[in-house]
């Protein structure tokens, strides 16, 4: 009954133009973490999203697994050919994670959302043009 | 020296993130920084999870320590899981867990200020977490620490899914309770189901046991009954003997001899009252006494009883009063039954009591549907635990007037299991010295009286007369019943008085039969009420019964009166005698058989009549008008003129026309001849058939005929 009762709560995705935006609200027990990493991911593959926006300005505490979910879930939507960027992380909280020992390689931070939505577009173009530069050379040659 | 602020188990997922809510909840109420916050908050989220993802769940306290400064947070985390093994390997940061984490103590060493952990295997983890008071803070106090508690208890950091989740908790432990209490009433079941097994066992035994009572009492009232017989013979002999002896019939006794032969005959005639009783208790044991329902009136039954009993007054001092009931509905019960109950009372009560008086007295239930007979005596009284024991056979009381009135003991038992048979009790209330009342409750109606019968029993048949037919006796109603078979009446059967009373509210017979000795009713009663009543004055009454008093039957207002077995030939006679249809007695016999002749002459001879023949049509004519008969036997083929013009003929002459004719041929008869006779005379009888029922359609048609000239004169 643990598990009809944990589908029930669910981190909300917000499908914005071609991005995904993540608001974390409450605090997330590791269960929550985990199947926010699934759903997010699934997401990604369904809408075709180019880049992903966490916002963690709620979160007070954010511990090893929180930390690492985060990482793994950037890492995911790179593999799914999407940029992922968390946005509005406490400097307390950012302190800890620097002290817990926590680096969070390949997750880009800003410092809110509108920082990240830049971050995001400006990324996903440059891609865009590399991508279309290659395509040039390739019918160059 | 410690103050404990909160403990919480870590049970569920979800304690893990309740407990790093009260870490930051509780730092925060002490003052410790936002920075602070987190650490502690952070730091207390990683050891605990370390106790719910591999102890399996554990317990969190937070403690204050110290009264002085520097005091401290403590974080107690402690679980009974299988301990770590690389403690050391973990601690310095080069273990590399199988979950990918690794990450969790060392980094909470890192964010607290002092960190101790103790493991050992099997056993359990403790982890203690210390954090120092921010130092610009004064020393929190008890009273202070207390509001803390106080608020924490208040602030209960729950978001609806955490009170749905704590709900759930709280469900399944009520689930894993009732679980329980499921597996306690199933073993609570079983031994129920055992306790059951056992009883029914028992039950087995009892009924083994009462069965065996059961055939103990059998034999007990068959050896009772059998004793009883073999002591009534030899006992008779006595009595007659002695009565032989007392007679002188062999010669005179001398005065001595006299009463010796009277004291014996005294004491067989005691001994024979004590067999009677016994056998009279024995049959009602042995279930063969019959209950026969009457219905009867209680002043009657008074009125008998005290006739009965007078003799019993050999005192003055004693006064038998028997009170008027009143506005008392008839009963339907045994009434010898009840008489008996009655004159056992009575006559115990006149044994008992040596001056006052004896009363008898009959009280409707309040219900309606039970009497009360009372009789009260101002005796010697029955002490109260005497009285339950006066109901027991042979048992009697040690008194000095039981000493010098004899009785067999058997008197009272006897009453009772009347009483019982009747569906009745008996019971007695008494006062030692003043007196007692013995009393016995019947209900009124005792036996459901046989259903009445049905309307169609009692549907008269167009053009025959209905005969009431009283009694009881059913092979007697079939005596009648086979009289009366094809005759112009019609019986009804009535078993008893109250049905006959049923049956003449809605059918008016033409006569009545009754039996004048049905089983226990008054029939001379019946008589008596049929000549008061105005509608029923005039019906004609038979009475047949086996006992011969002619005069009183008559004088009751019975028409005619038979002493059984009656016979056939009596009863129509009667019926026709006192029904007004009186039998046709000058017969003209047209035939030319000469047997055919000598048969109807022996049959009508039997019924009385005086017969004339004529050996062809034409002398039929001629005598049909000369005797002027009144019913005339016609055969059809004769050798001058035909019986269908001699019929013809005779309907058209005006002197014989009115004469009924009876068809009397052997002649085989087409549809439209029958038709024809049959429209002409008022019978067609067959010789065939009249001569294998030996005459009774003859009168049967004499009957008829009978009727066709009463109608028509």
């Amino acid at each position: 009954m643990f598990e009809s009762g944990s589908s029930v709560e669910r981190i909300p995705i917000l499908k914005m133009g071609s991005y995904l935006l993540v608001t974390i609200q409450v605090d997330m027990h590791d269960r929550l973490a985990t199947s926010l990493q699934d759903d997010l991911t699934a997401r990604i593959v369904e809408t075709r999203a180019r880049g992903v926006l966490i916002d963690i300005s709620s979160l007070e505490v954010v511990d090893s697994f929180i930390g690492r979910m985060l990482g793994n879930i950037a890492a995911m939507a790179r593999v799914l050919d999407a940029e992922t960027v968390v946005v509005g992380m406490r400097p307390a909280v950012a302190i800890t994670l620097v002290e817990l020992g926590l680096s969070l390689p390949g997750v880009r931070t800003a410092l809110n959302v509108d920082k990240g939505m830049e971050l995001l577009r400006g990324s996903v173009e440059r891609v865009a043009k590399v991508n279309s530069r290659g395509r040039r050379q390739a019918r160059d040659a | 020296m410690s103050w404990s602020l909160l403990t919480l188990d870590v049970t569920y997922e979800h304690d893990v993130v309740a407990a790093r809510q009260r870490a930051r909840q509780i730092t925060a109420l002490l003052g410790f920084d936002v920075q602070d916050q987190t650490r502690v908050a952070t730091a207390v989220s990683e050891i605990a999870r370390n106790a719910f993802r591999y102890a399996g769940g554990g317990k969190v306290e937070f403690v204050v320590e110290g009264r002085t400064a520097p005091q401290l947070l403590l974080v107690r985390i402690s679980d009974h899981g299988p301990g770590i093994r690389d403690l050391e390997r973990v601690l310095d940061g080069s273990y590399r867990s199988a979950t990918g984490m690794g990450l969790g103590i060392v980094g909470a060493r890192r964010l607290m200020d002092r960190f101790d952990i103790e493991t050992e295997p099997a056993r359990g983890t403790t982890v203690w977490l210390r954090k120092i008071f921010p130092a610009r803070q004064s020393v929190v106090a008890a009273g202070e620490l207390a509001e803390v508690s106080t608020a924490l208890g208040r602030q209960r950091p729950e978001t609806p899914l955490e009170e749905v989740q704590r709900q759930s908790q709280e469900l399944l432990r009520t689930l894993e309770e009732l679980q329980r209490r499921q597996e306690e009433l199933t073993r609570l079941n079983q031994e129920l189901a055992d306790t059951n097994r056992g009883v029914v066992a028992l039950y087995a035994e009892l009924d083994e046991k009462a069965d065996h009572l059961r055939r103990a009492d059998e034999m007990k009232s068959r050896f009772l009954s059998n004793m009883s017989h073999e002591f009534r013979t030899p006992l008779n002999s006595i009595l007659a003997l002695s009565r032989l002896l007392l007679e002188f019939t062999d010669g005179p006794l001398t005065d001595a001899q006299k009463t010796q032969v009277g004291y014996i005959r005294k004491a067989a005639s005691d001994l024979s009252d004590l067999v009677n009783d016994l056998l009279d208790l024995a049959k009602v044991e042995a279930g063969k006494v019959i209950v026969r329902p009457v219905e009867f009136e209680v002043t009657n039954l008074f009125g008998a009883l005290r006739g009965m009993l007078r003799p019993l007054l050999v005192t003055e001092a004693v006064a038998l009063v028997f009170e008027e009931p009143e506005a008392m509905p008839p009963l339907f019960t045994d009434e010898a039954k009840v008489s008996q109950i009655l004159r056992n009372f009575i006559s115990n009560a006149l044994k008992f009591t040596e001056r006052g008086e004896v009363r008898v007295s009959a009280t409707l239930d309040p219900g309606g549907d039970a009497v009360v007979f009372s009789v009260a005596d101002s005796g010697i009284g029955i002490a109260p635990e005497d009285q339950e024991r006066i109901f027991e056979e042979f048992s009697q009381l040690d008194h000095p007037i039981q000493k010098r009135v004899k009785g067999t003991g058997l008197g009272l038992p006897l009453t009772k299991k009347l009483a019982a048979l009747l569906g009745g009790t008996v019971w007695v209330t008494s006062t030692p010295g003043a007196g007692s009342t013995f009393s016995v409750v019947i209900p009124r109606h005792d036996v459901e009286p046989a259903p009445l019968l049905g309307p169609h029993d009692r549907a008269v048949e167009p053009g025959r007369l209905p005969v009431l037919v009283v009694e009881d006796r059913a092979e007697d109603a079939l005596v009648y019943e086979g009289f009366l078979r094809a005759s112009r009446f019609q019986p009804i059967h009535a078993r008893s008085l109250r049905e006959a009373r049923h049956v003449l509210a809605t059918v008016r017979p033409r006569v009545i039969i009754l039996d004048i000795l049905l089983r226990g009713e008054n029939a001379r009663g019946f008589l008596a009420t049929l000549e008061r009543d105005e509608r029923t004055r005039a019906i004609p009454i038979i009475v047949a019964t086996t006992v011969e008093d002619q005069q009183k039957g008559l004088a009751l207002g019975a028409n005619a009166y038979g002493v059984k077995p009656i016979t056939r030939e009596w009863l129509l006679d009667a019926l026709a005698m006192v029904s007004g249809t009186v039998r046709p007695c000058r017969v003209l016999v047209v035939d030319d058989d000469e047997i055919s002749r000598y048969l109807l002459r022996s049959v009508l001879a039997e019924a009385r009549c005086t017969v004339h023949e004529a050996a062809n049509g034409q002398d039929g004519l001629e005598r049909a008008i000369d005797k002027r008969p009144d019913v005339i036997f016609l055969d059809l083929i004769m050798p001058d003129v035909t019986g269908f013009e001699v019929l013809e003929r005779l309907k058209a002459e005006p002197r014989t026309r009115d004469i009924p004719v009876i068809v009397f041929t052997s002649k085989p008869l087409a549809g439209d001849e029958r038709a024809w006779l049959e429209e002409r005379a008022v019978a067609v009888l067959s010789k065939e058939a009249a001569s294998r029922q030996a005459g009774s359609e003859v009168l049967d048609a004499l009957g008829l005929a009978a009727l066709a000239s009463g109608g028509a004169s």
